[in-house]
């Protein structure tokens, strides 16, 4: 640990906890989940990055959204997104959910996933190798750093017009709110 | 002054407790990545998540859900202040085998009750396999527990220890001691819940059982609770068979020693189902342990 480290620490060890500990939600959203299990394995070892995978939304605060988006996994991304404690951060692995990649003319694909929930990353390809991951939890530090992953404070304060969105592909949704409605006059 | 000492006492060891229960989780991390044949966290990670799960946002589930996990932490608070470690025993003298027996059973109940509360599946599941198995352990640990009153005709663990420092270790000091220490060590794993018994927590089949819907500070007095969990079944097999220590570093490496080879057994074996883990704890263990019980009676 350097002497740097060591100042941020002091300064912020909330920012710094979040930052080198990223528990992944293990939830296999598409294709691209055949992409993780190598790199939470021993061949390329995230838990060296702090990265681990958890098996309940409630523990977690990192979201891998892997590959493509059908309507119905878009229904499970949102609930589990809601559930998950508040610093959380989403990030969008593959081309699939940035514009719809190989499914662009799909009629059950979600194009732009960040209509429906905040993204604070993305990682291009299709599909991206391990280390891309890797390239992707680093950038995340960085934006953490910077207080740029803000992800979950724009779900808050844009709530009406994201659940408007989700409201307008799915139906009427069976849930509550998460946040509370403001009616415009 | 000696009531002051013995106040200073209470607090200092819970404390000391934490720090080596939270060294050994990330000891425990950092070695098992290594058998893997993979780089693994930094040893402080624990704390990192620690840190964390203390800043992130809990969701309760009602009352009883923040009462059962104070509950089990204060089991666990309070059995660690029953067990000597090194010359710090602010309540051996008060109580003895008996009480840590019966302390032995708050902490599962206290979380337990909060986990239940929490009205997950999941949880209730992680729960159930949670009591089968300290009904696994607890038979057999029970008659090890007699075995020991019986041969050192007392209660009192600082009694046990004193007459371990004067003579020799009593996992080597007669046969049937000797069988009833490997008993204890053949079922530490499922004292502490660790690999081949964690069918409690198991991520993939249950997603992790009671835990399921702890976060944010609950999961952090949940990680305490599990650091001190470690501790205790450690410094009781320690003081029990491995004659305790006056010496503070002495005694931390026989804590270390018997942890790590409890980790090589944790890294490298699949879980058990429940039913053979009762099997397996019911079978020999309990059979050492009987044996060592009428060795001790007969001689």
């Amino acid at each position: 640990m350097d002497r740097n480290k060591i100042s941020k620490w002091l300064k912020g060890p909330a920012k710094m906890g979040h930052k080198y500990s990223l528990s992944a939600i293990y939830f296999c959203t598409g294709c691209g989940i055949i992409e993780v299990p190598p790199v939470i394995t021993a061949r390329w070892d995230a838990e060296r990055f702090g990265v681990i995978p958890v098996a309940s939304p409630r523990q977690a605060n990192l979201f891998l959204i892997t590959g493509y988006v059908s309507l119905k996994t878009l229904k499970a991304i949102i609930r589990t997104y809601e559930q998950m404690p508040d610093p959380k951060y989403v990030v969008g692995f593959g081309s699939c959910p940035i514009n719809g990649g190989m499914y662009w003319d799909s009629y059950n694909t979600i194009k732009h996933l960040d209509k429906y929930i905040p993204v604070d990353g993305w990682i291009a390809g299709c599909m991206p190798r391990p280390e891309a991951i890797f390239i992707g939890v680093t950038h995340l530090w960085t934006l953490i750093d910077k207080d740029m992953a803000k992800g979950y404070v724009k779900y808050r304060e844009k709530y009406e017009s994201y659940r408007k969105n989700q409201e307008q592909i799915l139906g009427k949704l069976e849930w509550k709110p998460l946040y509370p409605i403001r009616r415009r006059k | 002054m000696i009531m002051i000492i013995e106040v200073v006492k209470i607090i200092v060891l819970p404390l000391i407790a934490l720090i080596i229960g939270i060294f050994l989780m990330g000891l425990a991390r950092m070695i098992t990545a290594r058998i893997h044949w993979r780089y693994g966290p930094p040893i402080t990670q624990p704390l990192i998540d620690m840190v964390k799960f203390f800043d992130q946002r809990g969701i309760s589930h009602g009352f009883i859900f923040d009462f059962g996990i104070i509950l089990s932490l204060a089991g666990s608070i309070v059995l660690v202040l029953f067990i000597p470690f090194c010359k710090i025993a602010p309540l051996s003298n008060s109580g003895g085998l008996l009480v840590i027996l019966y302390l032995m059973l708050i902490t599962p109940l206290g979380i337990a009750l909060s986990s239940g509360a929490s009205g997950n599946p999941n949880a209730s599941i992680g729960i159930s396999r949670k009591f089968m198995l300290a009904l696994g352990y607890e038979v057999p640990f029970i008659l090890i527990i007699l075995t020991i009153m019986k041969s050192y005709n007392s209660l009192s663990l600082i009694d046990i220890v004193n007459v371990q420092q004067a003579g020799t270790w009593s996992i080597i000091s007669s046969l049937p001691l000797f069988l009833t220490g490997v008993a204890y060590f053949l079922i530490l794993p499922a004292i502490l819940g660790v690999r081949p018994f964690d069918m409690t927590t198991a991520p993939q089949e249950i997603s992790s059982g009671p835990k399921v819907e702890y976060s944010g500070k609950y999961l952090a007095l949940l990680s305490i609770e599990h650091a001190l969990t470690l501790y205790i079944g450690l410094t009781l097999f320690v003081n029990l068979f491995l004659g305790g220590s006056a010496n503070f570093i002495l005694f931390f490496i026989k804590i270390l020693i018997v942890f790590i080879i409890g980790l090589f057994i944790n890294a490298v074996f699949p879980r058990f189902r429940i039913e053979q883990a009762l099997k397996y704890l019911w079978g020999i263990p309990t059979l050492l342990a009987l044996a060592g019980l009428i060795l001790t009676m007969i001689i």
